[in-house]
């Protein structure tokens, strides 16, 4: 009896350590942060009070919210930075896949920023931007600096990501395409682009999650200016939640509907991506 | 035509990625070559890659009158100066160390967690192991920047605000490394468990001695994953603490511009000494690194 029950608790002894973790800073933590986004909640001296849905509220239609304007600089960034690495990071994969000898070398070389602490990589493009010219002192220019920062970080490691769905691809569709006289676009048009589509939506979906996150670059080099024009949502709600004294209800809110939007993009991506089914296996 | 056009592919291909290196590598050959000149060599050259004079007296002058490593007993180490005055000034050996203890700390306390977990989740049978499972799937579906506020409301509920625990306490365990393990562990043969437990081990000796011991690949790639997120960590930390000595080097360096009056070449030394440990680590496990790269991209 004794020893039988000792044998069914087993497993969950070994659960136990992870799971209290991770059900404590989950679904307490988001418990707690659900709750305080309906309080009037000050952080600091932990008094609160109950609000309703003011807080959401305030940062949907209050004039001084920079909610929308927020969201508005994040969007920017996550299309000028996904365009970006899908662009920069395929072609390279493409034509690092062509390269006889030294891919490996390359394939340090291209990854070295994915493994270069975030802020290093900042202070340094914050010289760099600097030295080239005035693009972070103009409102026009500042956040396309930054998706450019991020374009350079994230190639590399998703081209090592395309080069490994480049080489599942099996070599006879080519041979098979070559036969039939198709060129080197139509060879990648109906071929290699159907062929990755997973690692496409892989990577887009994953580009997409990380961008709308954007917070070290924009912490670093333009603390949100100039004009507001680099002021993206992780920013905001920072700001809010952690350098204003008594907002941290209000900062909750916006971080709740900051989830809402991500949840919503990522479902759109899966369903348009799904929709488009072409040469499955 | 046709063919001649092929034959030249590779070569237009070399040159390409050559440029492409070039514009990858030149952010560090700049912070690596500045991190070694004087401020004066630093500001007059702006592209960064003129090499710096080498000359003792030279910077004896250039620095005299601040405060400058050079009357450090080894002023022969002058070419070191602004890492020398990085760590004496900075606390940059303070803030590497710091990241040294979180990140092994981490790394250590987190696979030993998800081992246990993901060991439950592949071999053994219990009560609401699907719905336990799932939930710790669902769970990696909320994005990183929309915890940050909720583990801070609960870091400050149990009072680890400003402490070592407070930064470390959420990364104890994590949904994806359980994942991960959990898929090594299901490709283990169930006939070496049988045998195992005929020769009287229990599910402990089975997770030591045979378990674990065919999962190495999975172990060291989850591991340098694990160890590198926790070396780059910068928006957790900066938001629990506020005592400047348990910084990490991440939310020291993020303070560097200010207290050194964006002295550039010594930003630039305290930043090689920030990436340099995993860029080594890099070269060294360059093939866990690139492996583990393709087993999250199978994870859809």
């Amino acid at each position: 009896m004794g020893r039988s029950f000792y044998r069914r608790l087993t497993p969950y002894l070994y659960l136990a350590p992870a799971m209290t973790v991770i059900f404590g800073f989950s679904v307490v933590s988001m418990g707690i942060s659900f709750y305080s986004s309906f309080h009037d909640y000050d952080a600091f001296a932990g008094a609160s009070r109950f609000v309703g849905v003011d807080n959401y509220l305030r940062a949907l239609f209050e004039p001084d919210s920079h909610f929308w304007l927020a969201m508005r600089n994040t969007l920017f960034y996550v299309v000028m930075s996904v365009a970006g690495v899908l662009l920069t990071a395929l072609p390279l994969a493409l034509l690092c896949q062509r390269i006889r000898k030294g891919q490996a070398l390359f394939r340090t070389l291209y990854f070295l920023p994915s493994i270069t602490p975030g802020v290093v990589v900042a202070l340094v493009f914050f010289h760099l931007f600097g030295v080239w010219g005035q693009v972070l002192d103009n409102a026009a220019t500042a956040l396309p600096a930054l998706a450019f920062l991020g374009v350079w970080s994230g190639a590399g490691y998703n081209m090592v990501i395309f080069l490994a769905g480049l080489t599942d691809i099996p070599r006879h569709l080519y041979d098979a395409a070559k036969v039939d006289g198709v060129d080197a676009w139509g060879q990648f048009r109906h071929v290699t682009l159907p062929m990755l589509r997973n690692t496409l939506v892989f990577v887009t979906v994953m580009t997409v999650i990380g961008a709308f996150q954007v917070f070290t670059s924009v912490y670093i080099i333009t603390g949100g200016g100039p004009e507001r024009s680099t002021e993206v949502i992780t920013y905001t709600i920072f700001i809010n939640a952690f350098a204003v004294a008594g907002q941290m209800g209000y900062a909750s809110a916006m971080a709740w509907l900051l989830f809402a939007v991500i949840f919503v993009f990522v479902f759109i991506q899966m369903r348009i991506f799904r929709s488009r089914n072409v040469y499955e296996g | 035509m046709k063919d001649r056009r092929l034959r030249f592919a590779p070569m237009v291909a070399l040159i390409l990625m050559i440029l492409g290196a070039v514009v990858m590598t030149y952010p560090y050959a700049y912070m690596v070559g500045s991190s070694f000149k004087t401020r004066r060599e630093f500001a007059e050259d702006k592209s960064g890659l003129i090499p710096p004079r080498y000359q003792i007296e030279e910077r004896l002058k250039a620095a005299s009158g601040e405060e400058s490593a050079l009357d450090w007993p080894g002023a022969e180490w002058s070419f070191f100066h602004n890492y020398v005055d990085a760590v004496r000034f900075g606390k940059v050996d303070r803030f590497l160390a710091n990241s040294f203890i979180y990140a092994v700390t981490l790394t250590g306390v987190q696979l030993f967690f998800n081992i246990l977990a993901a060991y439950a989740f592949a071999r053994m049978e219990f009560a609401g192991k699907g719905v336990l499972f799932g939930f710790v799937l669902s769970t990696m579906m909320i994005p990183s920047a929309v915890q940050l506020i909720p583990n801070f409301l609960v870091i400050r509920e149990l009072g680890l605000v400003d402490t070592l625990w407070g930064v470390l306490l959420p990364g104890f365990a994590g949904a994806f490394g359980i994942f991960l393990l959990r898929q090594a562990f299901l490709n283990i043969p169930n006939e070496l468990e049988h045998a195992a437990r005929i020769d009287g081990c229990g599910s402990w000796g089975i997770l030591w001695n045979v378990v674990l011991p065919l999962s190495k690949p999975t172990l060291i790639t989850l591991g340098l994953f694990t160890f590198m997120g926790a070396w780059n960590m910068f928006e957790w930390p900066l938001v629990v603490l506020s005592n400047q000595d348990y910084y990490p080097l991440t939310v020291g360096l993020s303070f560097f511009r200010m207290e050194t009056g964006a002295d550039w070449p010594r930003i630039f030394a305290a930043s090689v000494m920030g990436a340099a440990p995993l860029i080594l680590l890099f070269l060294i496990a360059h093939r866990y690194f690139v492996g583990g790269i393709s087993l999250s991209g199978m994870k859809n």
